[in-house]
């Protein structure tokens, strides 16, 4: 009886296994299998012609990347800010869990509710219209628990002595920022980065009202009214009104691009990340 | 320089909150609670109520939960308890990669494969159309599935692995350990990782913008029926992500109606994120798996 239970328990948590991988497989080779036949040369040089139904997705591309970078450029002071202040300034117990309360808070604000703030400062407040800049801050605000999360978890695994060395030698907190923690954990904040601009490289709901639009932009010049093309947003307006077939093989072109470009950031943040959930185990 | 950007980061959240307050002070000021109680919303009659959107919200949510939780925390037993070492490492990198798959690419396969599903496999029940609060519950599920398994699993490998030896050695078979020593140890983290998939799937947006089907006013008749499962529906996000926004610009009610509805989201987020937070908090501190 206890042997046919436990049969019957491998059994079932095998399936489970099997299905989640079944769904997993099914998603990527799906885009990869429909999309490759869409990506050529042309394809990801070619402005967007005919809505989307000709040409390619050159300034859908570089809108992305233009959001990417700058949320980096947002992120990164922010994210090193709170990470220090929780690992090396805030001295209390109970100020930490605060600062990692609102971090979790943050982390599970909902994208669109990023979208609406953007639309009532930046679009409507500061009336820049649709702007790289609003997408751009919105998404690196978004990305700002991950990153900070990622590079604290790396300052609280320094080695001691170091720390104990830093402190022998009588250093105060800031010196000891920058010559021992920062240096030692900058590791920690390339992972973080990493993953959350692979999140942030698919993300619509917040940059759909505040920085992208479908067609007619290419480099932005200005701040004001200078919205960028994006792959997502490219990705949501075809997937909602496009029955033609010409459009719908440039549809699975651009999913597997922004699919490539995604599981690329998360590829490459992948080995550090294992190790973190390997050394817990120990 | 760390409290200035610590500062500003908090700002940032504090302002997003008194915005959504102070922006839809116009609606409570109107309807009171009777907005988020109020059955109809008609923008052309100036009637506002939330209850439907609410309940889309609340359904679909509940059904990706409902069908995610078994299946993925039944896999990460097996990673976590069964898998030997070698393959482990390759199933865990494989899901994690996965759980980026951004919200659009799920919605564009729910699009063109999902909702036909659907539709011809409920042809019996005369569907309408194969957008329905059902599809959308099922393509949230498996957004979410890889989340949940890849956090479970991080949640059972908590437990330290003397202990399942122990228990295997005093005779307990392989589902005895897992279940008695394991689940049984590791529940909070579970419960935790359930908390973070349900905050997800409530604020999700895309995926399920594009299979729900969008009807306002979409209530059953009674509450327990499962009729509405088949119908389309609307969710607060839904409502939020559609175009009706930029219609309610010009209009004080009309906009502070719809910035309510993102209020209510973000005070129920919030809720389940600190909830989480504290069943994490008790047993071992900080825990990495309240945030992903």
């Amino acid at each position: 009886m206890r042997r046919c239970i436990d049969r019957l328990f491998v059994l079932a948590t095998a399936a489970c296994l099997l299905f989640a991988l079944g769904v997993i497989s099914f998603i990527v080779g799906v885009i990869v299998w429909r999309g490759f036949g869409a990506l050529s040369w042309q394809f990801l040089t070619d402005q967007i012609r005919s809505a989307g139904a000709a040409g390619g997705i050159f300034y859908n591309i570089v809108g992305t990347l233009i959001l990417l970078a700058t949320a980096l450029i947002v992120c990164v002071p922010l994210a090193t800010g709170l990470a220090l202040m929780h690992g090396v300034y805030l001295k209390k117990q109970r100020s930490r869990e605060r600062l990692w309360l609102f971090l979790s808070v943050l982390n599970g604000v909902p994208s669109i509710l990023f979208g609406l703030f953007g639309l009532m400062v930046f679009v409507k407040f500061f009336a820049w219209g649709k702007s790289w800049l609003a997408g751009g801050v919105l998404l690196g605000l978004m990305i700002l628990p991950t990153v900070a999360v990622a590079l604290l978890e790396r300052i609280k695994t320094l080695p001691r002595p170091y720390i104990e060395a830093a402190a022998g030698l009588g250093l105060s907190d800031s010196q000891r920022v920058w010559s021992v923690v920062l240096p030692q954990s900058v590791g920690g904040l390339v992972t973080g980065l990493l993953l959350g601009l692979a999140r942030a490289a698919g993300e619509t709901a917040p940059i759909m009202f505040t920085a992208t639009i479908f067609a007619g932009a290419n480099i932005p010049t200005g701040i004001k009214e200078s919205p960028v093309l994006s792959l997502p947003y490219h990705i949501f307006v075809l997937a909602q009104d496009s029955f033609d077939p010409a459009a719908a093989e440039n549809l699975w072109g651009s999913a597997l691009v922004l699919l490539g470009l995604v599981l690329l950031l998360s590829l490459l943040a992948l080995p550090a990340r294992l190790n973190f959930h390997e050394e817990a185990e120990k | 320089m760390s409290f200035f950007f610590t500062a500003l980061a908090a700002f940032f959240l504090l302002l997003m909150l008194f915005l959504f307050v102070w922006q839809s002070l116009p609606v409570w000021r109107q309807s009171g609670l009777a907005y988020v109680t109020g059955e109809s919303w008609y923008f052309r009659q100036q009637e506002f109520g939330a209850l439907a959107m609410i309940y889309g919200t609340l359904v679909v949510s509940l059904l990706a939960l409902l069908l995610a939780a078994p299946v993925g925390i039944g896999a990460a037993l097996f990673t976590a308890e069964i898998l030997p070492r070698r393959w482990r490492l390759p199933v865990k990198a494989a899901v994690e990669l996965l759980a980026g798959v951004p919200s659009v690419v799920y919605g564009l396969l729910g699009i063109l494969f999902l909702r036909n599903w659907v539709y011809d496999g409920l042809q019996y029940l005369d569907l309408l159309s194969g957008d329905t609060l059902l599809t959308a519950g099922i393509l949230l599920a498996l957004m979410i599935l890889p989340t949940v398994m890849t956090l479970s699993d991080d949640a059972l490998r908590t437990v330290p692995a003397a202990q399942g030896r122990a228990a295997r050695g005093l005779g307990l078979t392989r589902a005895e350990t897992a279940i008695w020593v394991s689940l049984a140890q590791s529940w909070r983290g579970m419960v935790s990782a359930l908390l973070l998939a349900l905050g997800r799937v409530l604020g999700e947006t895309i995926a399920v913008f594009l299979v729900v089907g969008r009807r306002d006013n979409a209530l059953p008749e009674s509450w327990l029926s499962l009729r509405p499962l088949v119908e389309a529906g609307q969710t607060l996000t839904s409502k939020l992500g559609g175009s009706e926004i930029n219609i309610a610009y010009g209009d004080p009610l009309h906009w502070a109606a719809m910035v309510g509805l993102a209020l209510l989201l973000l005070i129920v987020v919030a809720g389940i994120t600190w909830l989480g937070n504290i069943l994490m908090r008790r047993k071992e501190g900080e825990s990495y798996a309240s945030l992903h």
